[in-house]
């Protein structure tokens, strides 16, 4: 970076009395404290206090809600309906009849047996399991090519690993659809090459296949992260030792990849567990996860048995990520990649079998992924404009018709990206400004710093559907406040759910950022007489800026596409948005379906486009 | 330099422990007005967390820390009138050199009553930046960075200036020439400053005062050349500098008649190894601590005060190795099973006999 090294020689030790500056003795800037240092200094005090305030407000309140919903029936304090679920077999397979009384060799030979019962439960966890490895198998290969190959757009494609958490996943379902469906572009493939058709809609294959798209990516990006942090010279020091590159992998890389691929899995998993919009579009009933059951419940308004259903399922999400993060704070190794591996050109140097073999590999997974990631986008695409005669506009003329004639009681297509638009900039407003004061309170020594950075990320946990039946029962429906009742509009509860969906996601982008700012600059700042705040102000935002519009961007996106928490809140009202005009659409006729999901796709990446734009030069995406 | 004052930075008792270490222990210090004052040490013996404590950065754990006689305890570090040059110059990488200089004057008024544009130019004059206003941080060479961070510490015209390792980042020539220039300025503008390095040449070059820390406490408070001759402790007489350290049991305490080359002192025959040395005790040692045969005395020897060939105290030892440093060798001997160091311009080879005047060694030890 230094373009001029000169100007040490001039000059140095040269005379200064002709320069002679008035300095020690000088007044001092000892001054009394005005109002405007005081709030100076009580600043981050009082963002952190108007913080916690408000996710308790937004958040644990209505958590709260559910769980008390959960164990207050008919007025009366009770563990029945909890009970009753752990023992019907219906939820819990074989093990609810162990948990009923039922004797434990009867159970194992229930468990045993052919015809033995998963439950939803049961079934979930399986289906995780399945996705999980699903997505490591497709994620790692990623891993390989993106950290140690060298080839145009290899950047691009690393930045792109971040698209699918962002991508509305009802709009990833309908693509799903659009793919395997009975006339999705699959069996239209499979028939030009003369092959017989594939039913793969309502299987859980193709669920596995959506989880995968979503959530190999996440593995890819984070194992890509831990191999280029691995200093080559340790490898190097294998080598000269007498280790074959194998062994070296083996011995020196291979150790310090497993705590991330392990940190991908157990994400995959957690997410795949509590999965529900892929499974509503791509399994219908047949297929449903515990979340889905939590949706049914709730709409046909059992709201005990869903709290307790949804407590259950976060329970155990909590207790995995739990196990994970104890696992992960024993078996972190810190290595400061001083000098990365470096990357093998793509293209081979030579026909050698050594250098062709892996490439091969490549050219193969290339294809899978292809089919994986693009096919679902590009089969929404096409079949957006494909109708019974071929190419037509007839999809989006129905969303136009539908605009202009359809009844107040049907979902109205501007309607909807109005409120998406509405929602998603509402709730940056609230998710900005509390992740960047949270990413600052995480990011601090103090006591009681993990307690706060586990209150503040619970939410990344808690699935949509708790928050949204949360939000439904405690602000929406109204809560009594000193005998006065205080109810929230639908509208600002949905800006409430994605708010508290976004901020994490905030946090997670701006905290980095501020951890590895040289504490020495704010210290600086402090000495040169900036109170804390302003050093803040000052120092610390400016540097991390393109991490804050990254932030931001992430909140939008998860905005405009959370369908969870949308779908219970917006339920009857005519608040809904796109994700949700795409799944009401999506029961009748796929095409519309489709040409809404192009529409939400084309608003999503203008949005994004914008907020780069508008948060200047280089956004990290 | 006013001595008559309270002190401009004193630590009284001052203990920080992190967790289960301790940083710094019981440290006591005074820091006179105007003073050039250096912490010195092996690393991790407490030098930067004593500057930390000094800035505001660190609270002690217990203790007290007073500027001009009034505590600091619970002032932030915004409020204590001090200015801090870190090791890697913290300049903030998204202000040009000008908005740097100028951060601190967005606290307090120019000194002097000026703009705060022409304090800025004032102090790039100073630094011998002048004309560097407008450049990123980042374009300028470790020499230059390091003389913009004096200036952004001294623009607001602190009471104190906190040096931590400023030039430990730099190659030997840069820092040499960076050292005079920093002390050039201390003395321009009389400012008190406590400067922190690990390099003991570098404390002696610029410093009033220099305070040898070993292990969280100060082994000894004292000017360059005091440290350097009369070293209170073996650790420092082994830290600054290159030592000779022998020790022995005293067989016999005698005066000097008028005659003697060693006129008016008490010379004390101490027994090492085989051999008798004669150790002068000093005109004005203390006769409470008067040495007696039968006392275990620790005392060095300076390499540059051995002498080849010479008759007071001969060793004869032999050669082991030298080093070429330009102006001198170091010579490695070996007496007795003992490393000794000679400082020599025509470097002996084989054997050799050594030997320096009983005014030469400087005791650091006695134990009776």
């Amino acid at each position: 970076m230094a373009r001029d090294h000169d100007g040490d020689a001039k000059g140095a030790g040269s005379d200064h009395s002709e320069k002679a500056t008035e300095t020690a003795g000088s007044p001092s800037r000892k001054r009394g404290r005005t109002v405007r240092d005081t709030i100076e200094r009580r600043a981050i005090v009082g963002l952190a206090v108007a913080t916690i305030a408000l996710l308790l407000g937004i958040f644990y309140y209505p958590v709260a809600t559910v769980f008390i919903d959960s164990v207050l029936v008919d007025g009366r304090w009770t563990g029945r309906v909890f009970i009753s679920i752990l023992q019907d077999q219906f939820y819990f397979g074989e093990p609810a009849r162990f948990l009923a009384g039922e004797p434990i060799a009867s159970v194992i030979e229930g468990v045993l047996s052919p015809d033995r019962r998963l439950g939803v439960i049961g079934f979930t966890a399986y289906q995780a399991a399945l996705s999980t490895v699903a997505s490591v198998a497709l994620g790692l290969p990623a891993a390989y090519l993106l950290a140690r190959y060298e080839f145009p757009g290899r950047r691009t494609l690393r930045s792109l690993t971040i698209l699918p958490f962002v991508l509305p996943s009802i709009m990833v379902g309908v693509g799903f659809v659009a793919t395997f469906g009975q006339n999705g572009t699959l069996n239209a493939v499979l028939g030009a090459l003369g092959l017989g058709e594939v039913k793969l809609l309502f299987t859980l294959e193709a669920v596995v296949i959506a989880h995968a798209f979503y959530n190999a990516p996440l593995v890819a990006r984070v194992t890509t992260a831990a191999w280029e942090s691995v200093d080559a010279s340790a490898v190097e020091t294998a080598r000269s030792l007498g280790a074959s590159p194998f062994r070296a992998f083996r011995d020196v890389v291979a150790p310090q990849l497993y705590p991330s691929v392990l940190m991908g899995a157990a994400l995959t998993f957690v997410f795949t567990f509590s999965t529900f919009p892929i499974v509503l579009a791509l399994g219908g009933f047949r297929l449903a996860t515990v979340e889905v059951f939590v949706y049914r419940l709730i709409r046909d308004l059992e709201y005990a048995e869903a709290a307790a259903l949804a407590l259950i399922e976060l329970g155990i999400s909590l207790g995995l990520l739990y196990a994970y993060l104890r696992y992960e704070a024993k078996h972190t190794v810190r290595s400061r990649g001083i000098r990365p591996l470096p990357r093998r050109p793509l293209r081979p140097p030579s026909l050698s079998v050594r250098e062709l073999l892996p490439r091969m590999g490549l050219a193969v997974y290339a294809l899978v992924a292809l089919a994986v990631f693009i096919a679902p986008i590009a089969s929404m695409l096409v079949a957006s404009f494909s109708g019974p005669e071929g190419l037509t506009l007839a999809n989006y003329q129905f969303l136009i018709d539908r605009q202009t004639t359809g009844a107040s009681f049907q979902v109205q297509p501007w309607d909807a990206v109005r409120n998406s638009l509405l929602f998603g900039v509402a709730s940056l407003a609230v998710a900005l400004p509390m992740g960047v004061v949270v990413a600052v309170l995480t990011t601090r020594d103090y006591r009681g710093r993990k307690l706060v950075d586990a209150v503040a990320m619970a939410p990344l946990a808690v699935s949509g559907i708790v928050v949204g039946l949360g939000l439904l029962r405690g602000l929406v429906f109204g809560v009594e406040v000193g005998g006065s009742r205080f109810a929230v509009g639908g509208g600002l509860a949905i800006v409430a759910a994605h708010a508290v969906a976004g901020y994490p996601f905030v946090v997670r982008t701006v905290a980095p950022g501020l951890e590895s700012i040289d504490h020495t600059l704010v210290e600086s700042a402090r000495a040169l007489g900036a109170p804390r705040a302003r050093a803040l102000l000052d120092i610390e935002l400016p540097l991390v800026w393109p991490a804050v519009i990254a932030g931001a961007a992430f909140a939008f996106a998860i905005s405009i596409g959370e369908f969870s928490a949308t779908i219970v809140l917006a339920s009857g009202t005519n608040q809904f948005t796109m994700p949700i005009a795409i799944e009401r659409f999506i029961g009748r006729r796929l095409g519309p379906a489709t040409a809404m999901g192009v529409v939400l796709l084309v608003v999503t990446s203008a949005s994004f486009l914008l907020i780069d734009r508008l948060g200047g030069d280089d956004v990290g995406f | 330099m006013n001595r008559t004052g309270p002190p401009a930075v004193e630590l009284d008792g001052v203990t920080r422990h992190y967790g289960e270490t301790t940083a710094v222990e019981d440290l006591s210090l005074a820091v006179r007005e105007g003073e050039f004052f250096t912490l010195v040490g092996p690393s991790g013996c407490g030098k930067t967390t004593t500057l930390r404590l000094i800035a505001g950065f660190e609270d002690p754990t217990q203790g007290e820390v007073r500027f001009g006689g009034t505590s600091v305890t619970g002032v932030p570090p915004e409020d204590r009138d001090v200015g801090v040059v870190f090791q890697n110059y913290a300049l903030f990488p998204h202000m040009t050199v000008g908005e740097n200089i100028a951060y601190g004057l967005s606290f307090t008024d120019p000194p002097g009553g000026g703009s705060a544009e022409a304090r800025v130019q004032e102090l790039l004059e100073l630094v011998d930046l002048g004309g560097m206003a407008d450049r990123d941080p980042d374009t300028l060479s470790g020499g230059q960075q390091q003389r913009v961070a004096m200036a952004r510490a001294l623009a607001p015209g602190p009471d104190v200036l906190l040096l931590d390792e400023p030039m430990s980042a730099l190659d030997a020539k840069l820092r040499e020439r960076l050292r005079v220039q920093v002390r050039e300025i201390q003395q321009e503008l009389g400012i008190t400053t406590i400067y922190v390095t690990h390099d003991q040449e570098e404390a002696l070059a610029v410093s009033d005062r220099v305070a040898v820390m070993r292990d969280g406490t100060p082994e000894q408070v004292a000017p360059p050349r005091t440290i350097y001759r009369e070293p209170a402790t073996e650790f420092v007489a082994t830290f600054v500098g290159d030592n000779n350290v022998l020790s022995g049991a005293v067989t016999a305490v005698r005066s000097t008649d008028a005659a003697d080359a060693d006129s008016g002192q008490t010379i004390a025959d101490v027994t090492v190894d085989s051999a008798t040395l004669s150790v002068a005790l000093g005109a004005d040692s203390d006769p409470t601590s008067a040495v007696s045969p039968g006392d275990r005395l620790t005392f060095c020897v300076r390499p540059e005060r051995l002498a080849v060939d010479a008759d007071r105290n001969p060793l004869t030892a032999t050669v082991t190795s030298a080093e070429f440093l330009g102006e001198t060798t170091r010579v490695h001997l070996d007496w007795e099973g003992r490393e000794l160091l000679l400082r020599a311009e025509d470097p002996p080879t084989d054997t050799v006999a050594v030997g320096f005047a009983p005014t030469d060694a400087h005791i650091v030890d006695r134990r009776s």
